[in-house]
């Protein structure tokens, strides 16, 4: 026992020193930031291009990356194209792309594309784009009942609109008008906003209007994201004119594809411009482009130039691709999660079930957010045992009686869902599979509990799992200590030394206080 | 606060044993998980306890499977009262007590329900699909003899056997309990099912005063009689059986459930390798206190090379865990 004691203190020291070790050289040596503050939005947008080969070829690919728009900046951009040789044609105004070849290229390819953005601070009023577009285009030849409806349609939107912007307007909105015949004419059965774009150039260009078809993607915290489809037009902003009265300014204008609004929102950048594919890959097939985009904080980035100015020896979290980081982020604080309820079982003593159900829970919680799932968890885990405790009547074995348990949660979940989204709660959608395995698994081992201890027991261990749950997912998601962990993940050694010292943790626990407090009286 | 801080001050010094401290001082440190099944299984635990000639309750027989449902006949034939139970069963769950038969096919309850053979088959099939044993796992049925009460009991139990639970630390005891059934914890004996616990003074057999959800009682709550001052009958004898259940199952810390028979006097039912410490509330001594003396008295004996027998163990716990009156 006494070597025993001795072992695990070296074991506790040798892992406490380690990880202090390694965190304090991260602060002093690296001056990594020790907090996260709050100065500014940086954008993380990644480009992950696969694509596959049959038999050796030669591949080129050709990707457009964002023009330098304002009012973001390119803080600084990556390109991960190993054993491809790298051109970037800048020569085009408002539009850049990057140009991969290799001679000999074998089997599933993936490069990838890292754009980190900023905003710029200093000018509010910056134009999007400094360049200029024609503004008279030959209209589209057309034949028939096309050309037919097409000239009603421009008669239409001219007795409705003054000007070129509100003629433009106006034609997005007749075309996004379900119950026009003529549009449905032009549309045909293909009601996707592609076909749309093509019938709204169409109709202005018999206007001699020219418009440019804008991919742009939206700059909101939501990992993988398609890009969305807006039409762009030079003119002289007939109001504008007044200014300066020598000279016609031309401007783009941006419209939006569903609604027919001018101007592009603040939180959507152009990615490329024009009716080319954002992605050709010559010799390939399967070829995809998919978009992931996350925001952190400046001081974030001074630690990614960081990393990137000593590339070779870097294993920060920061290098790594965005989906794989937000996983990492939840992953690496599981650990305290599991430590809230190891303090809570052992110190306090408050019953849950097992070790690890709390946590799957708070994961869970996640997903459905807090109150709402808390609510949730309570009705459906409620109904469910109510529901077992009427099938005890029926003398049924335990197995089978599990099966119509588990059975009647999956269609309890699926009915507050549909439930909940009729009253306008979206959450209710939110259920997914992970929280339904979760929420069975509860049921099941509380049935359990419940055969082998009763019902009070088993509802003190609900309510204990609850209140665990919840301490451990407000742990798990405190904003700056998720970014402490993410940056110094040292600091899991020292939990681990901490676990190991709570594993000879002898004292009483809290509850126990209560427990035997008749023997002093 | 600082009254959480005394309260745990003042239990340290009574020597009260912690669930952290059972768990990793005792449980971890003297029992040996692979022994568990011995006493999980009472079955094991029976045939073990019969191999080396300890008292409990005699084996009418086992029921494994389907096919055994239907000898159930032939196992029942000499036998008016018996007691089925699951092998793996906890809690008192899933038995019953047949005191009496009415004719070929009828039985009698204790509660005088008729009960038909049929019916009992039914309840033999649910205990070996598992119904009641731990998991749902598939188990076995113990058809075996009637324990029937000691009428000192009379007066201060409901319904149910009261039964005898002895610690035992490496064939030490260190500390007993009488628990007694109410009308709360339907006729079981059973403390988290509101049974109560009486504390018992090792040296004589003599009751103490009692403990019910972890409160202190003096009288019973269903026949009004004081639970103290009650001298257990075959008291040494107890202690013997319990003291040798260390030689039999090898595990260093157990609790011992015993029952005293009208006629067969003491016996073993089975034993626990989680004791709970409830025990402590009853005896209004903490476990600890006199864990410390049986381990400094075996460290003692170890350094002197020397083991003591069964009587000098039983012998050391009545000298120092004494009660005076």
């Amino acid at each position: 026992m006494r070597s025993l004691s001795i072992h695990l203190k070296i074991l506790i020291a040798i892992f406490l020193l380690l990880g202090l070790t390694i965190i304090g050289y991260q602060i002093v040596v690296l001056k990594t930031p020790v907090t996260e503050k709050q100065v500014d939005d940086l954008w993380t947008i990644d480009a992950k291009i696969s694509f596959d080969v049959r038999g050796t070829k030669p591949v080129k690919v050709q990707f457009y990356i964002p023009p330098k728009l304002e009012p973001y900046t390119i803080a600084n951009e990556l390109f991960l194209a190993k054993n491809y040789g790298q051109i970037i044609d800048e020569s085009q105004l408002d539009s850049r792309h990057v140009t991969w070849s290799a001679r000999k290229i074998t089997g599933k390819q993936t490069l990838y594309y890292r754009l980190n953005l900023t905003k710029r601070h200093n000018d509010e009023k910056a134009t999007l784009s400094n360049s200029k577009g024609i503004t008279w285009r030959e209209p589209i030849a057309i034949k028939g009942p096309d050309q037919l409806a097409v000239d009603a349609l421009v008669n239409e939107i001219r007795s409705k609109s003054s000007n070129i912007a509100t003629f433009i307007s106006t034609a997005i909105n007749l075309i996004n008008d379900n119950n026009n015949d003529n549009v449905n004419l032009l549309l045909g059965n293909n009601r996707t906003i592609e076909n749309k774009a093509k019938v709204i150039e169409l109709v202005l260009s018999h206007a001699y209007i020219p418009i440019q078809k804008v991919y742009t993607l939206k700059l909101v915290n939501s990992g993988v994201q398609t890009p969305s489809l807006w039409i762009r037009s030079y003119y002289v902003d007939a109001n504008k004119k007044a200014d300066n009265s020598n000279e016609l300014v031309g401007e783009w204008h941006y419209f939006n594809t569903q609604t027919g609004n001018i101007g592009l929102p603040n939180d959507e950048i152009v990615w490329w411009i024009g009716d080319n594919n954002v992605l050709s890959v010559d010799n390939g097939i399967n070829s995809q482009v998919t978009f992931s985009m996350q925001k952190s904080e400046l001081t974030a980035l001074s630690l990614a130039k960081l990393s990137s100015a000593n590339s070779q020896g870097d294993y920060s979290f920061y290098s790594l691709p965005l989906t794989t980081q937000s996983a990492y982020k939840i992953m690496l604080m599981i650990p305290f999660g599991v430590l809230i309820i190891l303090l809570l079982r052992n110190i306090v003593g408050i019953n849950t079930l097992g070790t690890f159900t709390p946590v799957l829970v708070a994961l869970a919680f996640r997903e459905t957010g807090l109150y709402f799932g808390l609510i949730f968890f309570s009705i459906i885990v409620a109904i469910g045992l109510s529901l077992r405790s009427y099938l005890e009547h029926l003398k049924l074995q335990m197995l089978p009686r599990l099966s119509i348990v588990l059975t009647f949660v999956v269609l309890l979940i699926i009915f507050v869902g549909l439930f909940s989204h009729k009253l306008g709660f979206d959450q209710g959608l939110s259920i997914t599979l992970f929280p339904m395995v979760i929420l069975t698994m509860t049921i099941e081992r509380l049935s359990i509990t419940w055969e082998e201890r009763g019902g009070a027991f088993a509802f003190r261990v609900a309510i204990g799992t609850l209140v665990t749950a919840s301490m451990a997912y407000a742990v798990m998601g405190f904003e700056p200590f998720t970014y402490f962990v993410f940056t110094f993940p040292a600091i899991l050694l020292i939990l681990i030394a901490f676990m190991l010292a709570m594993g000879r943790y002898r004292g009483y626990r809290l509850t126990e206080l209560f427990r035997f407090k008749a023997l002093l009286s | 606060m600082t009254s959480l801080i005394q309260t745990w001050k003042a239990l340290r010094e009574k020597g009260i044993m912690g669930i952290n401290q059972r768990n990793a001082d005792y449980i971890l440190k003297y029992n040996n998980r692979r022994l568990y099944p011995l006493v999980d299984d009472k079955i094991l635990t029976k045939q073990k306890a019969i191999e080396a000639g300890i008292h409990v309750p005699e084996l009418y027989g086992i029921v494994r499977t389907e096919h055994d449902i239907a000898q159930i006949g032939t196992i029942l034939n000499n036998h008016r009262d018996f007691v089925i139970k699951p092998a793996q069963g906890s809690g008192g769950d899933g038995i019953t007590v047949i005191a009496d038969r009415y004719d070929e096919q009828r039985f009698k309850t204790v509660s005088g329900r008729l009960i038909t053979l049929p019916e009992i088959e039914y309840q033999l099939s649910n205990i070996i699909t598992g119904l009641y044993s731990l998991g749902g796992m598939r188990d076995s049925a113990i058809i075996e003899y009637r324990v029937k009460p000691d009428p000192i009991f009379k007066s201060i139990s409901f319904e149910g056997v009261p039964d005898i639970r002895i610690i035992v630390l490496m064939g030490y005891p260190v500390m007993a309990m009488l628990r007694l059934p109410t009308r709360q914890s339907n006729g079981k004996a059973n403390l988290h099912q509101g049974a109560i616990g009486v504390g018992i003074d090792l040296s004589t057999g003599r009751t103490l005063n009692g403990t019910w959800l972890n409160e202190k009682i003096d009288r019973h709550p269903d026949t009004d009689n004081h639970v103290s001052g009650i001298i257990l009958p075959d008291w040494q004898k107890f202690m013997h059986l319990a003291a040798s259940c260390y030689e039999l199952v090898g595990l260093g810390y157990i609790g011992v459930d015993l029952v005293l028979d009208q006629e067969k006097g003491p016996l073993i039912l089975e034993i626990n390798a989680r004791p709970g410490l409830n025990i402590q509330i009853a005896n209004d001594t903490g476990l600890y206190q006199r864990t410390s003396k049986v381990e400094a008295h075996l460290a003692k004996q170890k350094s002197a090379g020397l083991k003591d027998s069964i009587e000098q163990r039983i012998l050391f716990s009545q000298q120092n865990f004494a009660i005076k009156s």
